[in-house]
């Protein structure tokens, strides 16, 4: 059974990098702009991980995953985000909230090792 | 190497069938001889035989002959001219048997006048009997005193007898040579066809085997190109996954960048202090909206013109109005910060404006390359932001 990701980005060109990259790593990907339409994803079929960017056309991203942790508590959540915090005040900020931050400068490779790490069962 | 073959195996049957046709030449050959040889033995006993059988009549009209002359009786009389009958009979038969063979015909001659001979003379005995009586046939048959004409007679036969037993012999022994020779040619012709059929079957044995080993050769190539094949593929396969992975990496690191580029230029637009990026040589290389919106310069304007035409510090306590070396190229020089220093900005119109000015070096690694100069107005300034 292929673990299901849901993607959040409003820039379509990420949202096509990122799913062509994980579905050729074997994951079932799902890929949306906002988070009305991650809200019905998720409704529909569950996740195994969310990953998600910050600044949303329709919604913060933050309060975004604040309502997606209240559905799925046991689902990990990446915050991959152009929006770039120090690292230390990334993790006290928002390691209660997201299971890892991670720059949009972030290589696939450095992406997937983290997929790979939530993932683990 | 298959035509080879084929040439071979034709070749050899060629030859066996050639030793075949031989051999049945030959013994058929000799089969002819052996049948012409028993005839030979057949004729050789009937010449015996009537030979015999001449003697034996002659013999037997010899006794009548007697006695007729003792008796007189008819009867013997009779019986004797039987005997002499037979007798010309089988001298006919005997010198037919013998026309074909110059001495033995010879012997039958000389036989022939030595019986008719008898014969005469055993005539002449009946008709002095039956004319004159028994008287009449003794002068005759005291000139037949010792009986040397028929001892004659016997002689002959006996060596026509024994000169056709030679014959005999000879044939009986030519008749077994000729066997011998048959035997032998049809056991040659044999072991020499088997021989062949050997040596075709070691060349079948011997071409299978060169095919065994050529396709075993074969499935070996093929195999090992196979390996090969599937080892080539996977490596291109994964050379292709490296590929695409680098390639996606690529689209994502520019991706990434614009995004952050353009990220950091909407955050470096919406500043409200005047922002100049300045070269090492203190020219103006790019202005933020602030700049263009609170001076009046286009971007034009500004750029590739020294900051000094826009911007002055302020002159310091002690200090003269018209400093020897400009401080702010001295910090940019030395690679300091000046942090909130009083200034004064000169706009399109020559209107002048207190400001406060920061001036952070650009650094590329350990060299300054140029410098980031902000310029806040000051509260009292008629520009700033209310």
């Amino acid at each position: 059974m292929t673990n299901h990701i849901l993607h959040i980005d409003d820039e379509a060109p990420i949202r096509e990098l990122l799913a062509q990259f994980l579905t050729s790593n074997g994951y079932r990907v799902t890929s949306v702009d906002s988070a009305t339409e991650a809200f019905k994803t998720v409704k529909r079929d569950a996740p195994d991980l969310v990953i998600s960017d910050l600044q949303l056309e329709d919604s913060d991203g933050l309060e975004m995953i604040e309502r997606l942790n209240a559905m799925l508590p046991a689902v990990p959540v990446i915050l991959l985000t152009g929006v770039l915090f120090d690292a230390q005040v990334a993790r006290d900020t928002l390691g209660k909230k997201v299971s890892c931050y991670l720059e949009k400068t972030t290589s696939l490779g450095k992406i997937l090792e983290e997929v790979k790490r939530l993932l683990k069962p | 190497m298959k035509d080879n073959t084929i040439r071979r195996v034709l070749a050899f049957f060629l030859l066996i069938s050639a030793v075949l046709v031989a051999v049945a030449f030959v013994a058929v050959r000799n089969i002819n001889r052996s049948a012409a040889s028993s005839d030979w033995v057949n004729h050789t006993h009937a010449v015996i035989l009537e030979a015999e059988a001449l003697l034996s009549g002659l013999n037997a009209g010899d006794g009548a002959m007697r006695t007729t002359v003792m008796t007189g009786d008819a009867r013997d009389q009779a019986a004797c001219r039987e005997a002499l009958g037979s007798i010309a009979e089988h001298l006919e038969v005997t010198k037919a048997l013998t026309r074909n063979e110059t001495a033995q015909s010879q012997q039958v001659h000389d036989l022939e006048s030595l019986v008719n001979r008898r014969i005469d003379f055993i005539r002449q005995v009946l008709a002095a009997r039956q004319s004159g009586g028994q008287e009449a046939t003794r002068p005759l048959l005291a000139t037949d005193a010792g009986g040397e004409t028929m001892r004659e007679i016997q002689r002959a036969v006996e060596k026509l007898k024994d000169d056709e037993m030679t014959l005999l012999a000879e044939r009986d022994t030519a008749s077994f040579a000729q066997a011998q020779t048959t035997r032998w040619t049809v056991w040659l012709g044999v072991a020499l066809d088997v021989l062949l059929l050997g040596g075709v079957a070691w060349l079948l044995r011997d071409d299978i085997a060169a095919r065994r080993r050529v396709a075993a050769t074969l499935h070996d190539a093929n195999v090992l190109l196979e390996a090969r094949v599937q080892e080539r593929t996977a490596e291109l396969a994964a050379a292709n996954s490296r590929l695409s992975t680098e390639n996606l990496e690529r689209q994502w690191a520019n991706q990434a960048l614009e995004h952050q580029l353009r990220y950091n230029q909407l955050i470096v637009n919406s500043i409200n202090d005047l922002v100049f990026v300045l070269t090492k040589a203190m020219n103006v290389s790019r202005v933020n909206p602030a700049v263009v919106r609170l001076t009046g310069f286009e971007p034009a304007d500004l750029v590739s013109q020294p900051l000094s035409r826009f911007v002055r510090l302020a002159p310091g306590n002690g200090e003269t109005e018209e400093p020897m070396l400009d401080p702010i190229q001295q910090a940019l020089k030395e690679g300091r910060d000046l942090r909130d220093r009083p200034a004064v900005m000169e706009d399109k119109r020559g209107r002048k404006t207190a400001v406060r000015f920061t001036l952070f070096p650009l650094r590329d690694g350990d060299k300054v390359v140029g410098g980031v100069a902000t310029l806040q107005l000051a509260p009292s300034s008629p520009a700033s932001p209310r």
